[in-house]
């Protein structure tokens, strides 16, 4: 008994839902309205299962059009039936349309993440069902391989291939078509099509994704190379790492097999193709041709020399094409699109798109297709969104293990096979990992060497014993035991590997090692002259991520244990032996070590700064008289500044039995402490406490005592029986804008500006309109002290982006809670007026390439210009030494920033010297405008610089006195796991806006001790 | 399977799988999830088990597909959910726990998720 057959079906959705909203009525309703239209015979009425349309129901299907209505009411269904089912006609306005809440969804290409992307071999990864042949067939799939075999020559594909530019994607980015033309020429009966899917690179799974998403577009790629080079056989050799690639490239062909589209008599031609697949064990130089097709032989997966090439011998000494997966995975959509359309995507010489494996420290890791010739830094940070977590970007290491990596000057790098190659990184496979400040790069050359090392299988000697001997430098450069010249065996080695090794892995493998020698060599001198790790990574150099990371090298770990059990003053010791500024930093301190906490990789660092101020602010009724650590001494010193890093000298060469003068221009002692830093932030008394301690270790202050105009150095030194000077004078000078009309009344430098404000001659700005230039730490200094000297509105015109300000997070979002209006993207072109200032012209700005900040170049946008009409203009777009006040032909020389040329650590010149033997310098007049702690460490460093020349060589060591002791763990630390990082109380934005006391109220006790405990004490690690 | 005797068998089924799945692309929900090594390994297979489990429960017959990475292995396990011919809407970071939500939200109420929602795509 067969069915009866209906013309058409027409089904009500009778799920829960629907039937709540009168489906069944509707169903009643369609039931008579069908028999009242005799249409029973050919209509069929009937329920169905919930199909998941429940906010649109009820729901009815007429098939064999598949046309779906929404929200069907009794009323509707004499019109269903008069139109469609009568007239064949959809009734419009009861179809499906897409709830309104839909609408706001970006679609993919307005996101970033696929905006830049142009996807061909990853056409179908994501769409289709890749166990499933029919969605291939469906999207276009075989279509190429059936007119390949229907009206194209053999030749004729070759050609097509050859003149679409395509280059193998395995990396080395030879030309694919003339490869194929290789192997169709040598001349032999069989041939083979191999595909190298042995992808091996940590980080890189691009060949993967292709195999796992869509494994039919290789396997009609690697059909069509077949046919061009005469080959009847294929193999796809993939690592068995890759179980479900390999399982559905098994569907794959089982389904294309039953199709015909593999196996004999392909699409009714008499063209054959049986494709096996061989599972590598995971030997990383199986990559390589030879190796790969050793392997697929059955013999030990090893390099050969070459000549000859597989294309003319190879497995089994037949002619063999070997290419990678997404270089086959291109052809079908060659063939189909032509040659032209493929060869006008991407660049001349490297036409077409690359994939990249996106991993590392970047906001969205994946696998991305990009179009050839498009920029480092639009894949890093546009597809990429970028660095994570505030942190800066160091370096893209592409191309894996034998790749090689780039600084933020390669980011304006346009990719291809060329470009990379020159820079000394590599396409190869495609993985690019993304790494921040937080990375050592001797570790990660030594991670991936020791990948190389490990996978070589040991034929030629170059990669076996050079790639070892580079690793045993590389470890001993890590521990802290590196020479100088190790530098130079490491280029040698790499050398010999890159011009002897058998194969691309021994000639590659020394490319992390060299690009990061390249770029970074000042990251392995550190190591090496200093025995100290910059990022923080190598644990023999490195006490904990925080002490490392605090420019003067202070102990957090054991002074936040000490505090945690009450221990203050003890805890305060610790601190004072490497900074005696505590009560400042603890204040305004930007707090380097927080920006390391490991804690911060879990929920939020450990608020080090506030239990430091805490700790300080503790002890200040002990008042702390420096301890003398060596007896008196016959040499004088002289310092010059008044600053953290002169005081700091000062100390230090006073608590070594010197006897030492300070000299200082200004009635005030602390420099930019004192006249940089408003009062809100730190006020004076604070400072003076501090100041006072450094006097009661014997240091001598005279003030209003400037350098160049009441005293010379030949003074100091040749008259006045000084031994040695510190040059220590800091940065006071704004850099200008150099633009018309900044002689006019009203205009300000920043440091000017603070300075005049410090010492009580606070020019009037109330009630007045001021615009800050600049997106500094000074810049927000100057907004805020405006803002509180009453200025009506405040300004702030930077040419970036907020997040490219210099200025501390925390303190621009107060500065805006205090009224701090922000004008980004536009910087001042002119300032206006007769006299005085009337207004300011601006330019509004776009960005364009990176910098070696990793930031967009900001360029004024043309015809942008606008006028700002306000009253003061504050410059604070950076600072530089006043250099007048050194005399002419006194031996110092100075650097192109206005900074005093010094020798380098290591260096004959010795650290912190100048170029005249007796003076040292030290802080700002050498770094440049730099924080209150890195002044302090400086001064430490010129201290022991001056001492050991003093002492020509013979210098006591401190060792003992700045030994770190480990503070036992004393709470238990699972208890903490959970503990949120304790906030500051604050003053509230409408009262500290018009007054000038300290913001930061201060931790109590208790909270101060319970934060004490979320350290994770990374300095018992390995203790 | 009958075998493909030539180029134009080929279209010949290219156009009636297109055809069906027209037709149920245009009256079914589809929910489609990214099973790849990276999507499994972010939890897709619980992810999947839990929507069938759910569709189960409330007696739906939504279509349910699995699919390759589409390269935003950062936001896995990703589903997508297709209703009629209108865009695939993706969700991200979509762990099983997510489901019940996901489907009463979505597919009950005709809401998107929006903390969850990547984008969407019209995919031909």
């Amino acid at each position: 008994m067969s069915e009866p057959t209906y013309r058409a079906e027409v089904l009500v959705c009778s799920g829960t839902s629907c039937t709540a909203s009168g489906s069944l009525s509707v169903l009643e309703a369609l039931r008579k309205e069908v028999a009242r239209q005799g249409l029973e015979d050919e209509v069929r009425v009937a329920e169905t299962g919930c199909r998941g349309f429940c906010a649109m129901g009820p729901v009815v299907i007429i098939y064999p059009k598949g046309i779906l209505y929404c929200q069907v009411q009794a009323s509707d269904v004499e019109e269903i039936v008069e139109e469609t089912l009568v007239k064949g006609r959809v009734v419009e306005w009861l179809t499906y349309e897409e709830p309104s809440t839909h609408e706001k969804v970006p679609f993919y290409e307005d996101i970033p993440f696929y905006g830049k992307q142009r996807r061909i071999v990853l056409r179908n990864c994501g769409l289709i069902d890749p166990e499933n042949i029919e969605e291939y067939i469906a999207r276009g799939g075989y279509e190429a391989l059936g007119k390949v075999l229907s009206s194209m020559t053999p030749e004729e594909v070759i050609d097509e291939v050859k003149s679409s530019g395509l280059r193998g994607r395995g990396g080395a980015g030879f030309l694919t078509g003339l490869k194929w033309e290789f192997a169709q020429k040598a001349s032999g009966d069989v041939k083979y099509v191999v595909c190298n899917a042995d992808e091996g690179d940590p980080g890189a799974f691009m060949d993967r994704s292709v195999l796992e998403g869509d494994p039919h577009s290789v396997l009609e790629g690697m059909a069509i190379a077949a046919y061009a080079i005469g080959a009847h056989e294929g193999y796809i050799y993939c690592r068995a790492e890759y179980p479900l690639a390999i399982r559905r490239l098994n569907i794959a062909i089982k389904q294309a097999e039953e199709y015909g589209l593999l196996g004999e008599g392909i699409l009714g031609t008499d063209f054959d193709l049986t494709i096996r697949i061989k599972e590598g064990a995971g030997a990383f130089v199986c990559g390589e041709e030879t190796a790969l097709i050793a392997s697929i032989e059955g013999k030990r997966g090893e390099p050969r020399p070459r000549p000859p090439f597989p294309a003319v011998s190879g497995l089994w000494g037949k002619p063999t094409n070997n290419n990678n997966v997404k270089s086959y995975a291109n052809v079908p959509q060659i063939i189909v699109n032509g040659a032209e359309w493929f060869s006008s995507i991407g660049t001349e010489r490297s036409p077409g798109t690359a994939i990249f494996a996106l991993t590392g420290k970047v906001r969205n890791t994946g696998l991305v297709e990009v179009p050839m010739g498009i920029t480092l830094g639009e894949i890093i940070f546009d597809i990429g969104g970028g660095v994570p977590d505030g942190k800066q970007f160091k370096a893209v290491q592409t191309g894996g293990p034998l790749g090689g990596c780039l600084p933020a000057s390669g980011l304006n790098l346009k990719v291809d096979f060329d470009s990379l190659k020159q820079a000394g990184a590599v396409m190869g496979s495609g993985g690019m990992i993304v790494v921040d400040e937080d990375t050592c790069m001797v570790e990660l050359s030594k991670f991936f060497l020791t990948f190389s090392v490990a996978e070589s299988c040991g034929k030629c000697v170059p990669c076996r014993v050079g790639g070892r001997r580079m690793l045993e430098i590389l470890t001993r450069i890590t521990e802290g035991k590196g020479k100088m010249e190790d530098l130079d065996t490491l280029e040698e080695i790499a050398e010999g590997m890159a011009s002897n090794s058998l194969c691309a892995l021994g000639q590659l493998t020394p490319g992390p090692v060299m690009s990061a020698l390249r770029y970074f060599r000042d990251e392995f001198e550190a190591h090496i002259l200093e025995k100290r790790c910059p990022a923080g990574v190598c644990p023999d150099l490195v006490r904990a991520p925080c002490v490392n990371a605090c420019p003067a090298g202070v102990d957090v770990p054991s002074y936040v244990s000490l505090v945690s059990q009450g221990k203050y003053a003890e805890a305060l010791e610790i601190h004072r032996k490497r900074n005696p500024f505590a009560l400042v930093c603890g204040r305004v301190c930007p707090a380097f070590c927080e920006n390391r906490c490991r804690r911060g990789t879990l929920d939020e660092p450990v608020a080090i700064r506030h239990i430091k101020r805490f700790m300080a602010d503790h002890e200040i009724k002990e008042p702390w008289t420096p301890p003398q650590l060596e007896p008196d001494k016959d040499e004088k010193v002289a310092v010059i500044g008044a600053g953290p890093a002169g005081l700091t000298a000062a100390l230090r060469l006073a608590q070594w039995g010197y006897e030492v003068t300070v000299h200082e221009a200004l009635p005030v002692a602390g420099g930019m402490m004192a006249v940089g830093i408003p009062e809100y932030r730190l006020p004076r008394d604070i400072l003076q406490i501090e100041i006072d301690n450094i006097k009661r270790a014997g240091v001598e202050i005279v003030l209003n005592s400037e350098l160049g105009k009441d005293f010379t150095l030949d003074d100091l030194l040749e008259d006045q029986g000084y031994n040695a000077v510190v040059l220590a004078v800091g940065a006071h000078v704004s850099r200008s804008l150099r633009i018309p009309g900044e002689d006019l009344e009203g205009v300000w430098g920043g440091t000017e500006f603070l300075k005049d404000v410090a010492l009580g001659n606070a020019p009037d700005v109330e009630g007045k309109s001021v615009a800050v230039v600049g997106g500094g730490n000074s810049a927000i200094d100057a907004a805020r002290t405006a803002i509180r000297l009453g200025a009506s509105d405040v300004h702030l015109v930077y040419r970036r982006r907020r997040e490219d300000m210099p200025a501390e997070d925390l303190e621009i979002k107060e500065a805006q809670e205090e009224g701090l209006q922000l004008h980004l993207l536009t910087n001042p072109t002119r300032i206006l007026g007769d006299e005085k200032v009337e207004a300011m012209e601006v330019v509004e700005q776009e960005l364009g390439e990176f910098d070696d900040s990793a930031r967009r170049r900001p360029y004024p946008k043309e015809g942008s210009e606008y006028v700002m009409p306000v009253d003061v203009v504050i410059t604070a777009i950076g600072q530089g030494v006043d250099v007048g006040c050194v005399e002419k032909g006194c031996g110092i020389e100075f650097e192109r920033n206005t900074t005093v040329k010094v020798g380098k650590v290591g260096s004959e010149r010795g650290a912190l010297r100048t170029t005249r033997d007796d003076v040292f310098a030290a802080g700002d007049a050498v770094l440049g405008p730099a924080t209150v702690v890195e002044a302090v460490a400086q001064g430490n460093k010129v201290a022991l610089e001056v001492d050991k020349y003093l002492q020509n060589g013979l210098a006591l060591p401190k060792d003992d006195w700045l030994a770190y002791d480990d503070i036992p763990l004393t709470w238990e630390m699972e208890d903490y796991g959970e503990a949120k990082r304790a906030e500051m109380p604050m003053q509230k934005a409408s009262a500290r806006r018009h007054n000038w006391e300290e913001i930061e109220l201060g931790f109590s006790e208790t909270t101060c001790r319970e934060e004490c405990k979320r350290c994770l004490r990374c300095d018992l690690e390995g203790a | 399977m009958p075998r493909l005797k030539s180029l134009e068998d080929l279209r010949a089924l290219r156009a009636e799988v297109l055809e069906e799945t027209k037709i149920q692309r245009e009256t079914n929900t589809l929910i489609i999830v990214g099973m790849g090594t990276c999507g499994i390994a972010a939890g897709a297979r619980e992810t999947m088990r839990a929507i069938l489990r759910e569709l189960e429960a409330r007696d739906i017959e939504a279509h349910v597909k699995t699919v390759g990475c589409i390269g935003m292995c950062a936001k896995e396990p990703l589903v997508d959910i297709r209703q009629g011919d209108e865009p695939r809407i993706t969700y991200g970071y979509l762990t099983a726990e997510k489901v019940p939500h996901l489907i009463e939200e979505h597919l009950i109420k005709g809401n998107v998720v929006e903390e969850w929602v990547v984008g969407k795509l019209r995919d031909a």
